[in-house]
């Protein structure tokens, strides 16, 4: 942007580019459009293809994340829609551009930025032209790159799975730096052996994540790696911990469906994980959750062995969007030529539920969906984890049915897998799948103590008893939304909630509304209404000042009288700094309601007292706010002259019932003429002006 | 430190990349201006004096004033003001001026529970019809105001539109003192105030329609009964227009207390009259174990569906006491802009009114020695405050004549007749003060002024005892 300093310089390819700059600027989602509009500017000035590929190129590195992407697009339409020169300009940094966006992207916008670097491999659609988009030189950098950090996070990965598979209950170290109690994440010591291939592998091992990241509850997508030095870390890792024991309760429940105690223990781990995650934890406590947390890993039944029916699926595909902690992303579109492993150099984790998912509660439905998927990879194959292209019952079936699935879920209490299985036979989704699904032999947990039930649940409940209750039960949704989304965390109103820093309280006070008004400071969201209210507020800061110049508009100013209280409870609030003309005729019907008191003319040039032709008293001119001129309140033109408004009334009064008289129908007139606001009005008013400019000329005269 | 949420690559892009000019140059350019960096949740507390001009420019960064954020680079002026510019991420300040006492702090933990306490607040509004209503209590100078401040423009900042009852009449709000105030908020709040009531013209602050009551003593204890009937009146309006407005409802109530009100040996009186009035789901005792244990043990104990949560906030540092004359010259102050305007110039306009046309009642000071020397005439007053409900509304009001003793008086136009019956006149709301400025007794007239040019008609005209004649404010 500093590059190109408005106006000033030198030709008018700074002026083309400016203007470009400012729609750019403007766009901030994937309007086509839009990007339409930009396109053809840019056709339209090939000749500043230079300028205009700077600026562009400038704009997707400076934006925020999230206005990446709909800026590539644009690059993506003009190289694709109108070619040289520009893939020629843009295509220099392509290498930089590309990169440096995706390393700040989220996990959706990767996969959207992957989709489309493929197409700059190929030929544009319906162009007579066999060459690709960008030449191969350009793209295959950027490819060869995205390997490479994919690679390095993919051994990062294995790095971290690296200590060998322990069966004993005691939690292993990992990294010396925190423990990480023997959760399933252990028997995805092989995932990538099936890699890409289609050997049979037990589910479970499909959808486990592999090591959880850091934070999958809070962290923001494009947040940078550093998770041990964030404070955070010991809340996010007691979650990641957490999820993964009800998993795995969750198996042997689907295993053995009538052990009350695992259900007790199901109960208690969501409400706990439900806690956690809500944040009304203190320190202090979360230091004895977590022990106890590792304590009842160790106990608790490992169904790791238990038999499945082989899947003859890539592992990769099996992931499921739904699971929170899943260390990389399933593409998004169908055909797809990466996936993304491990979270080592490039963050990936991210709110996934979102895409699935929005109508249930995400604090059940990553555990509901969860057995869903384990469900349906047994049943049926499917091609990509997301569930709508999952499976075929689930693709073909009607959107209201989806639904339903989604609604049964959520009523699912406690989202275990026998409840799920319950509302999705009840739905009709899954009368295809086999029904000796949930009969699937019990955990062959030799190498675990027996699950102690009456242990554990004393456990849980002492557990219970030091945390504070959870008087909200609102679903806690991801902290890491895109900027302009509303969702928080329920936070309960509780002392030992108030201790805890909260950074999502300040990011929805500051990051999520990007949008700033450099004169007050007010923030505006970063959404299409967020932006046309700070256009209507900048509107309103120029009027003011434009105003407050005047200075005519500023003599004579004074307070209004307080309202009475009929008046404040009837005259609704609205701010006028950011109101659209609808709201301000809203608030201005309300006001009219007054009768002749209210009735006014505007104040002619010059004039600012007249004389009321039935009473003789003097009027005096007052400056009005809501016509933001000058204006003789209470009053009318009464046969072409200035009058009291209510002196006019008065004097209608004995004759307004008559029928024909002439002078009533006159004074009717007059009295209409004045009311309406209709263009017949503007004749009758500049009429009037007429009269009166004389009438001043003369007292000026006089 | 590096803080989870805030280190997002789009906020290092805007903070630098937009340099802007100063909208308003600095006002004294021979005053002495300094940089001081603050680190991430601390604050620059500050003591300016009203005399002394000084002002903050926010040069990089974010911070806030009591929840308001200070748009960069704008010079904000701050005299007259005790309060602090915190910042949850780290900033730059320029300060210019000299302040009474200025320091940084680190010691800052009141932020947090600050907006955790938005928080929660934000997580009872969301997707609820009914929004908390939450009653602040506390001894006098722990910031009980500051954060209802904070609590009111952060709830507008995301869009909420929350309703702030101000029951303190040492302090007006929106008003001159001995006001009542309760104000739907629905724009962004200044850095130094709560905005300005309507006026003609246009205007730099925002503009809010409060409606107003006057409650004439310096602290509630000195007329609980008249008190609680403001406060009976205000919780039915209020309420009322709560449920003419969905956002207002959804958004909820904040309401301000005087410090005097948690009196223990009332038994809380007052503080209960105002929870079941407003029927309170949340009261927030600020700075104060004891009052905090008191209430908890009183309203957590019902039944589960009317229990009202009773939290415990810690005084904040940088809470200070305002002493007399720091108060005094806050209310000659809030008085003089009453009728004068503070960014935007008014002009009160002057009514020349013969003593016969006029109807004043005095409100007579409750006890003898809350009497202000300077009004003589009440020296026969010897009220008990412990009267009974019927004694003191008899013998709140007695018609004046007027006097030279009234000069420099502040006298409240209420909305109702001059000839109504006294709890009338006790419970209405007021369309604004008059100012006494000339009592000529040879004469027969009174010389007012007015903010407005209207003449008020026939409505009760009452002088109070507070606040304090102010001399100086015509000559």
């Amino acid at each position: 942007m500093s590059a190109l300093s408005p106006r000033g310089s030198i030709s008018g390819t700074s002026d083309v580019a400016v203007d470009f700059e400012d729609s750019l600027r403007d766009l901030s989602r994937n309007d086509r459009y839009e990007i339409g509009n930009l396109t053809s500017i840019a056709r339209e000035y090939t000749e500043y293809a230079q300028a205009i590929s700077r600026v562009l190129e400038n704009h997707i590195k400076t934006t925020a994340p999230n206005k990446k992407l709909p800026a590539l697009y644009v690059l993506d339409s003009i190289v694709k829609n109108v070619g040289t020169p520009y893939t020629v300009y843009l295509g220099r940094n392509l290498y930089s551009t590309f990169m440096e966006a995706y390393t700040l992207v989220d996990g959706m916008t990767r996969r959207a930025m992957d989709s489309l670097l493929k197409t700059w491999k190929e030929p544009v659609p319906g162009s007579m032209d066999h060459r690709p988009v960008f030449p191969p030189e350009i793209v295959r950098p950027i490819e060869n790159a995205l390997i490479k950090a994919k690679t390095a996070a993919l051994q990062n990965q294995r790095q971290v799975q690296q200590p060998p598979y322990r069966s004993t209950p005691t939690p292993p170290q990992y990294n010396g730096q925190y423990a990480v109690p023997p959760t399933p994440n252990q028997h995805e010591q092989y995932p990538q052996y099936v890699y890409g291939n289609s050997q049979a592998a037990p589910p479970q091992q499909q959808w486990q994540p592999a090591m959880p990241p850091p934070t999958p509850q809070q962290q923001p997508p494009f947040l940078s790696l550093n998770p041990a030095a964030r404070p955070m870390i010991d809340v996010s890792t007691l979650r990641a911990d957490i999820s993964a024991l009800i998993s795995r309760l969750q198996m042997a429940f689907a295993a053995s469906p009538s052990d009350q105690g695992l259900i007790t223990q199901l109960h208690a781990l969501l409400k706990l994980k439900q806690v956690v995650d809500s944040g009304a934890v203190p320190d202090a406590a979360l230091q004895e959750v977590r022990t106890k947390v590792t304590a009842l890993a160790a106990v608790a039944p490992d169904p790791r062995r238990s038999p499945q029916p082989p899947v003859p699926t890539p592992q990769w595909q099996a992931t499921p969007a739904m699971q929170q902690p899943a260390p990389y992303q399933p593409p998004a579109s169908v055909s797809q030529a990466y996936q993304y492993p491990g979270s080592g150099t490039l963050p990936f984790a991210q709110p996934a539920a979102s895409m699935l998912n929005h109508t249930a509660p995400p604090l059940l439905a990553p555990n509901a969906l969860n057995g869903l998927q384990a469900l349906l990879a047994n049943g049926q194959k499917p091609s990509t984890p997301q569930m709508r292209t999952a499976v075929p019952a689930l693709q073909n079936m009607p959107h209201t049915q989806l639904n339903n699935v989604q609604n049964n879920i959520t009523a699912a209490p406690t989202s275990n897998t026998a409840d799920l299985l319950a509302a999705l036979s009840k739905s009709g989704v899954l009368s295809s799948l086999p029904s000796t699904t949930p009969q699937t032999a019990p955990a062959q947990n030799s190498t675990l103590p027996p699950p102690n039930t009456s242990s554990t649940t004393s456990l849980l409940a002492s557990l219970q008893s030091i945390l504070p209750p959870s008087q909200n039960s609102t679903p806690t949704t991801h902290a890491a939304q895109p900027a302009g989304t509303q969702s928080k965390a329920a936070i309960p109103i509780s002392n030992s909630a108030l201790k805890t820093f909260r950074p999502e309280l300040v990011q929805a006070l500051y990051d999520n509304q990007p949008n700033q008004c450099s004169t007050c400071g007010r923030r505006f969201l970063a959404t299409e209404e967020g932006r046309a209210k700070k256009q209507r507020h900048l509107d309103w800061h120029f009027r003011t000042n434009q105003r407050l110049a005047d200075p005519n508009a500023s003599r004579g100013q004074h307070r209004q009288w307080f309202l009475d209280e009929v008046e404040w409870i009837s005259i609704p609030e609205f701010d006028p700094s950011t109101a659209s003309a609808a709201d301000t005729t809203a608030a201005a019907t309300v006001q009219k309601k007054r009768g002749a008191q209210d009735q006014y003319i505007r104040a002619p040039a010059g004039i600012t007292r007249l004389t009321c032709t039935v009473c003789q008293e003097e009027m005096k001119s007052s400056y009005s706010e809501e016509l933001q001129d000058w204006v003789f309140t209470n009053a009318v033109y009464y046969n072409g002259k200035p009058a009291h408004a209510t002196c006019v009334e008065e004097m209608k009064k004995p004759w307004g019932g008559g029928g024909g008289g002439s002078l009533a129908a006159a004074l009717s007139m007059t009295g209409q003429r004045q009311r309406s606001a209709t263009p017949e009005s503007s004749l009758g008013k500049r009429k009037a002006e007429g009269t009166l400019a004389g009438n001043g000329a003369r007292l000026k005269t006089g | 430190m590096a803080l989870p949420g805030f280190n997002l690559p789009g906020l290092g892009i805007r903070s630098t990349s937009t340099p802007q000019v100063t909208g308003t140059s600095a006002p004294d350019v021979e005053q002495p201006s300094r940089r001081e960096e603050l680190a991430p949740q601390s604050e620059w507390r500050f003591e300016a004096g009203f005399i002394q001009s000084y002002s903050v420019r926010l040069v990089s960064g974010h911070a806030e004033l009591f929840g308001v954020e200070l748009a960069q680079n704008q010079t904000h002026n701050l005299s007259g003001l005790k309060g602090a510019v915190f910042t949850w991420q780290g900033c730059e300040l320029e300060v210019i001026g000299e302040a009474e006492s200025e320091y940084s702090a680190q010691e800052t933990e009141y932020a947090t529970e600050w907006i955790n306490l938005h928080g929660m607040l934000e997580s009872a509004r969301d997707g609820a019809s009914e929004g908390p209503r939450v009653l602040v209590v506390g001894p006098d100078s722990t910031g009980k105001s500051s954060m209802v401040r904070s609590l009111a423009a952060w709830a507008v900042r995301q869009g909420r539109a929350p309703t702030v009852v101000h029951l303190d009449p040492r302090e007006g709000l929106l008003a001159p003192p001995s006001s009542l105030t309760a104000v739907t908020i629905v724009s962004q709040m200044e850095v130094d105030g709560w905005g300005i009531s309507p006026m003609t013209g246009p205007s730099l602050q925002p503009v809010r329609s409060p409606l107003v009551y006057h409650f004439p003593y310096a602290t509630p204890s000195e007329r609980p009964n008249a008190f609680k009937a403001i406060v009976t009146r205000s919780a039915l309006t209020t309420l009322n227009k709560l449920e003419e407005d969905p956002l207002a409802k959804q958004s909820g109530i904040i309401i301000d207390t005087p410090g005097g009100l948690n009196d223990p040996k009332s038994n809380y009186d007052m503080i209960h009259h105002i929870i079941s009035e407003f029927s309170i789901n949340l009261v927030v005792a600020l700075g104060s174990e004891r009052l905090y244990n008191d209430l908890n043990r009183r309203y957590t104990s019902k039944s589960p569906e009317d229990a009202i949560a009773v939290l415990k906030l810690a005084k904040p540092g940088g809470a200070v006491e305002r002493d007399n004359a720091y108060m005094k010259q806050l209310r000659a102050r809030q008085v003089r802009q009453y009728f004068f305007g503070s960014k935007e110039s008014l002009n009160p306009h002057s009514h020349s009114i013969p003593t016969n046309d006029l109807t004043i009642y005095r409100a007579k000071p409750a006890s003898s020695d809350a009497a202000l020397p300077s009004f003589g005439a009440e020296d026969e007053d010897d009220y008990d405050p412990a009267a009974t409900s019927t004694s003191s509304s008899n013998t709140m009001y007695e018609k004046v004549a007027p006097s030279l003793a009234m000069t420099g008086a502040l006298i409240a136009i209420k909305f109702c007749s001059s000839n109504s019956e006294e709890a009338t006149i006790r419970d209405s709301a007021i369309m604004g003060y008059l100012y006494v400025a000339d009592v000529d007794e040879a004469r027969k007239k009174v010389r007012f002024l007015a903010p407005h040019p209207q003449r008020w008609g026939d409505r009760a005209l009452v002088w109070g005892t507070w606040p304090e004649a102010a001399a100086d404010l015509v000559r």
